[in-house]
């Protein structure tokens, strides 16, 4: 017979479950941030591929190092490669942009140098030059045509690009054009006190987002302490205008191009017109074409930062459709970001929509990637010899916790490889350790904060551009110049599974 | 139960908690062969769980991949949400999608 259970067992019975849960809930906001980068550097960087697990099979290989800031390795018809150093990391650390040829040594040579409108976030090689995204933290954004005794003219300059995202790619289309992106200047839309704390406000006092076609606003408006005034008396700030102007309800922000958080293309010289391909991205930083054609991005998603915070928006891998948005600053992927309490950061409120109304329905994206990965450059395998037909390679340049928002544990910090058709990412190039962590959180020798991941012409090799270290100190960024490096992985039947794989699979034998 | 009991138990998960995490192929090797619902489960999850506990380890949330609480337990709090973890109505996600996902995690902590 049955019994129904007495009050003292049924507390009891509440009592297990909440406590049970509490491992799997966290105490989130109890619990410090574990950002990859909110570690302390003793002594130097530790060096080598020790801790770095692959595939059995695979094998990796550092090939170049001491590099300050590197963010992008390219190939020419001949299949040497050159090295992109930014110039520029946050932090406001400021050094000079490059492009180096790396010999086969693994000494580099110097092809040519930029000035002080970093960071050069990516390079592509055709028509016989160079073409380098330069960012425009200063003057806005570039692109430039660099020919191979380091020649340099800009085909395109103004792109808007102050604030928090920068101009990235470019890749070389089938049809003959250049597709390069433009990150949004904020995390959400809003210019608030995250973009006065990192000096953009004080370097551009009329710096926003600018978008492509025109926008209907919500009047949605935003208050916070002017730190700027010299009694740090509020304002009110708006989407889409400057820090400190207000907007209202049925406002009109008129569209222009070049613009924020878009896709766009041009013929590849001096003074083409620039053309809109889609828009509606927040910080499109990785771009490549997949074997069959189609065009792909990545892009970092909102943090939990800032007068608009969003919470838990994971990374997306985005099919560029031309003529689509993409749903920034109101939607997450396909979602919009009141819709439930998906997006609400822990204590606070879902966002408020900023448009009166979106100019379509954001498609699916092709993949959700970690929250905070910062996935960032990628590309597609071509070759049996190296494996894994048409899946996409991406480089996961780690978190900035707490900056960005809390995390309970080192996010990215690795390389992941995704099958397109069934949208299954996993991870590629990881290092070992309790925990998922960079080098230099983990105190191994192993990846620290991949940036770009590309192979070579034959797509035999995997080249993996290693930022180097980042710290976090709170809200700032540290990054440590010298600390960059380029790996590369290949297959290699000498690294085979068995006994052995007790070693580390990526030392080589 | 005897309090005791329960005690004993809770303890037991917290401690199971303090188990490494780390799934991913390279660190773990590939997860074996598969029921058809485990591999259903498996997108799912990626669809909608592994943007904060990637392949079940810890991220922006906890590792869920290390802890064996009670697959009615899981259901909960996806249903409901706690904490930081939003909340997955049934029209987000159906019961026999959060069915494949708990079939998924249970077999990921098995797998390492």
């Amino acid at each position: 017979m049955l019994h129904p259970p007495s009050r003292r067992a049924r507390g009891l019975g509440t009592a297990l479950l909440i406590a049970a849960s509490l491992p799997a809930a966290g105490c989130f906001s109890l619990r410090p941030s574990q950002g990859g980068g909110e570690t302390t550097l003793e002594g130097d960087p530790p060096i080598g591929p020790d801790a770095i697990a692959l595939p059995d099979g695979y094998r990796i290989d550092r090939i170049a190092s001491d590099l300050t800031f590197p963010t992008a390795i390219v190939f020419d018809d001949a299949g040497t490669a050159y090295v992109i150093e930014s110039g520029y990391s946050y932090g406001e650390v400021w050094t000079v942009p490059r492009l180096l040829r790396l010999e086969e040594d693994g000494s580099l040579a110097e092809v040519a140098r930029g000035g002080d409108n970093g960071p050069w976030t990516g390079a592509t090689w055709g028509n016989g030059h160079f073409y380098v995204a330069e960012g425009g933290r200063k003057q806005g954004g570039k692109i430039l045509r660099i020919s191979r005794d380091g020649k340099m003219e800009a085909l395109v300059v103004g792109i808007p690009s102050k604030g928090d995202h920068a101009v990235n790619g470019p890749v070389l289309g089938a049809d003959g054009f250049l597709y390069f992106t433009v990150g949004t200047a904020t995390n959400s839309g809003v210019v608030g006190a995250d973009n006065v704390a990192f000096g953009w406000v004080d370097d551009d006092p009329d710096f926003h987002d600018v978008p492509c076609e025109d926008l209907i606003l919500n009047g949605v408006n935003f208050i916070t302490p002017n730190p700027l005034a010299a009694d740090k008396a509020e304002v009110e700030t708006g989407a889409f205008v400057p820090f400190g102007t207000r907007t209202e309800k049925g406002q009109k922000i008129p569209g222009a191009v070049p613009c924020s958080g878009s896709v766009l293309k041009m013929k590849p010289e001096p003074g083409a017109p620039v053309e809109l391909v889609a828009w509606g991205f927040r910080n499109p930083f990785g771009i490549a074409f997949a074997p069959d054609g189609k065009l792909f991005v990545t892009d970092n998603a909102y943090d939990d930062r800032g007068t608009r915070p969003v919470y838990g928006a994971g990374d997306l891998l985005w099919a560029v459709r031309p003529g689509t948005w993409y749903g920034w600053p109101d939607f997450h992927g396909a979602r919009m970001l009141d819709y439930g309490d998906y997006y609400d950061p822990p204590g606070r409120n879902a966002p408020e929509m900023l448009l009166a109304a979106h100019p379509n329905v954001p498609p699916e994206p092709t993949a959700i990637l970690a929250v905070h990965s910062s996935t960032n450059g990628f590309d597609f395998s071509t070759n049996e010899e190296f494996g894994f037909v048409g899946q996409a390679f991406l480089a996961q340049f780690g978190d900035m916790a707490p900056a960005v928002g809390k995390v309970l544990a080192p996010v990215g910090y690795k390389v992941v490889r995704m099958d397109l058709e069934t949208g299954l990412s996993e991870d590629f190039a990881v290092n070992r350790g309790e925990t998922n962590g960079p080098a230099s959180w983990l105190r191994v020798p192993g990846l620290e904060r991949p940036v770009e991941a590309r192979f070579d012409r034959e797509g035999k090799a995997l080249y993996v551009v290693d930022f180097g270290v980042l710290l976090q100190k709170e809200e700032k960024s540290l990054p440590q110049p010298g600390t960059g490096c380029v790996w590369r992985i290949t297959r290699d039947p000498r690294a085979l599974p068995g006994p052995l794989a007790l070693s580390p699979r990526g030392v080589a034998p | 139960m005897k309090s005791s009991r329960v005690i004993a138990i809770v303890l037991g998960l917290v401690v199971a908690g303090c188990a490494s995490a780390r799934r991913s192929e390279p660190i773990a090797g590939p997860l074996p062969e598969v029921s058809r619902e485990v591999e259903s489960g498996r997108l799912l999850f990626q669809r909608n769980c592994n943007a904060c506990h990637v392949h079940g380890e810890a991220g922006l949330g906890p590792a869920i991949n290390d802890k064996p609480l009670p697959s009615f337990m899981i259901r909960m709090q996806v249903r409901n949400g706690l904490g930081a973890m939003p909340s997955f109505p049934e029209k987000d996600l159906s019961a026999e999608d959060l069915d494949r996902i708990v079939a998924y995690l249970e077999t990921l902590r098995d797998h390492g």
